[in-house]
């Protein structure tokens, strides 16, 4: 047992240790000099667990019949896909967009543009493949500027990315997702049991959620 | 698997970006001076996180959703009303659980994010997530803070949906449905119309309502 204690010490824990000290050294240059980065990871992330509990809800509630459970985790599913994908596309095309409009120099505070004016950028700013970060050298005051600048373009256009897509596009969707499998589904059931007032019932909203299989 | 999917999500990356490209070279070059303005676009970078940004999203979203649920001409009344119900109570509970998760949690990797100072004995756990000094430049240690405390939040949300989010969301769709049935209970009491039970031997004996006694 002490043998084993002390091969813990000797041989792991110094892997351990290195790994979580690599770990946060990999954590800061990707997210901590990244904001807006760091907000669309986590908001996917957010969004892949809040399904995933979904999904488990329905599969573990005894009151969902295994029928509508079949029709459920699939719906539920296709659900978490059209949110995600509709976030990272909007999200993402927002603060790509907007972060490139910095760097190029087609937004900027007028101190570091009259900078790049005085070093001789004057034609290339605002050129799409002008990057300022990596073709201009700049002093320690400047830099900083445009670093805090650019750090607030991107987290104002994630915002407003994922301000669009959650309560925009994403409800939009969903609505005519669901509307359509609602109808599919009644369609599917009718051609089984002849009485179509059972069926809607069966499908209705209402029922889904006095199953208790709530959306987080 | 995903080395057969690679190729056509980078094609569609790349046909996005170009669109992107053509679309922002039509946007003339722009320069802000206003000092205010760039002292809160840099404050916004600075301070807002993902805990704002839950709040903002929530906000915006109880201006929305409900109304596009309330539009959704595909479904029956009932339904469209149950499912604003729903979004107003999923919209209440997610946001001031992931605000208060997400603030707390990035509150706790603050405190576990000290500087070691020769001057302050610190315990072990208050450098347990300060990154190596020879390896970073501190100055992004705020920024550092924020994001591993919002990722970290992500690992707690795990239980907080299933504990807190989903039977809150259940209760309070409940109380919204049922304070929406009980108003429209009483509206259609009131908007009952009254039809006088006038028989026919009384229409033909000229006989009025108010004769007849059913007023």
């Amino acid at each position: 047992m002490s043998n084993l204690a002390s091969l813990f010490r000797t041989k792991l824990l110094p892997h351990i240790v290195s790994g979580f000290g690599d770990m946060k050294v990999w954590l800061f240059k990707n997210y901590g000099t990244d904001p807006g980065k760091m907000l669309i990871h986590t908001g996917v992330a957010g969004w892949i667990l809040s399904s995933a509990a979904q999904i488990i809800a329905i599969m573990t509630n005894d009151k969902v019949s295994k029928e509508q459970k079949m029709f459920m985790i699939p719906q539920e599913f296709a659900d978490a896909t059209v949110n995600i994908i509709s976030f990272i596309a909007i999200t993402q095309s927002v603060k790509y967009l907007s972060s490139k409009l910095v760097s190029c120099g087609k937004l900027l505070p007028k101190k570091v543009f009259d900078f790049l004016k005085n070093e001789g950028y004057g034609k290339a700013i605002g050129k799409f493949s002008f990057d300022i970060g990596k073709h201009v050298k700049m002093p320690k005051d400047i830099k900083a500027n445009y670093n805090a600048f650019k750090d607030g373009i991107d987290v104002i256009a994630t915002i407003a990315g994922s301000v669009v897509s959650c309560n925009i596009v994403t409800p939009i969707l969903r609505n005519k997702y669901a509307s359509y499998r609602q109808k599919e589904n009644i369609a599917k059931l009718n051609k089984q049991n002849p009485n179509p007032n059972d069926n809607i019932r069966r499908t209705s909203l209402q029922t889904f959620m006095s199953n208790g299989s709530l959306k987080v | 698997m995903i080395s057969s999917i690679k190729p056509y999500t980078f094609s569609i990356k790349s046909y996005c970006r170009k669109i992107l490209h053509r679309a922002a070279n039509r946007i003339p070059n722009a320069q802000i001076s206003n000092q205010t303005a760039l002292k809160s676009i840099k404050w916004i970078g600075e301070h807002v996180s993902s805990p704002q940004n839950r709040l903002i999203l929530g906000a915006s979203a109880l201006l929305s959703q409900p109304f596009i649920d309330l539009n959704n001409k595909n479904v029956d009344k009932e339904t469209r009303k149950n499912s604003a119900a729903r979004t107003i109570a999923k919209i209440i509970v997610g946001t001031a659980t992931g605000f208060y998760v997400r603030y707390y949690t990035i509150k706790a990797v603050e405190a576990m994010t000290k500087i070691p100072n020769n001057n302050r004995n610190l315990k072990w756990w208050e450098t347990l997530l300060t990154p190596d000094r020879s390896r970073v430049a501190y100055k992004s240690l705020k920024k550092y803070k924020l994001a591993v405390g919002s990722i970290a939040a992500v690992g707690v949300m795990l239980f907080t949906n299933f504990l807190i989010d989903a039977p809150l969301t259940k209760i309070l769709t409940n109380a919204i449905i049922d304070k929406i049935n009980k108003k429209t209970n009483k509206k259609t009491q009131k908007d009952v119309i009254y039809y006088p039970q006038v028989h026919m031997s009384d229409l033909l004996s000229h006989r009025t309502e108010k004769e007849v006694g059913n007023v």
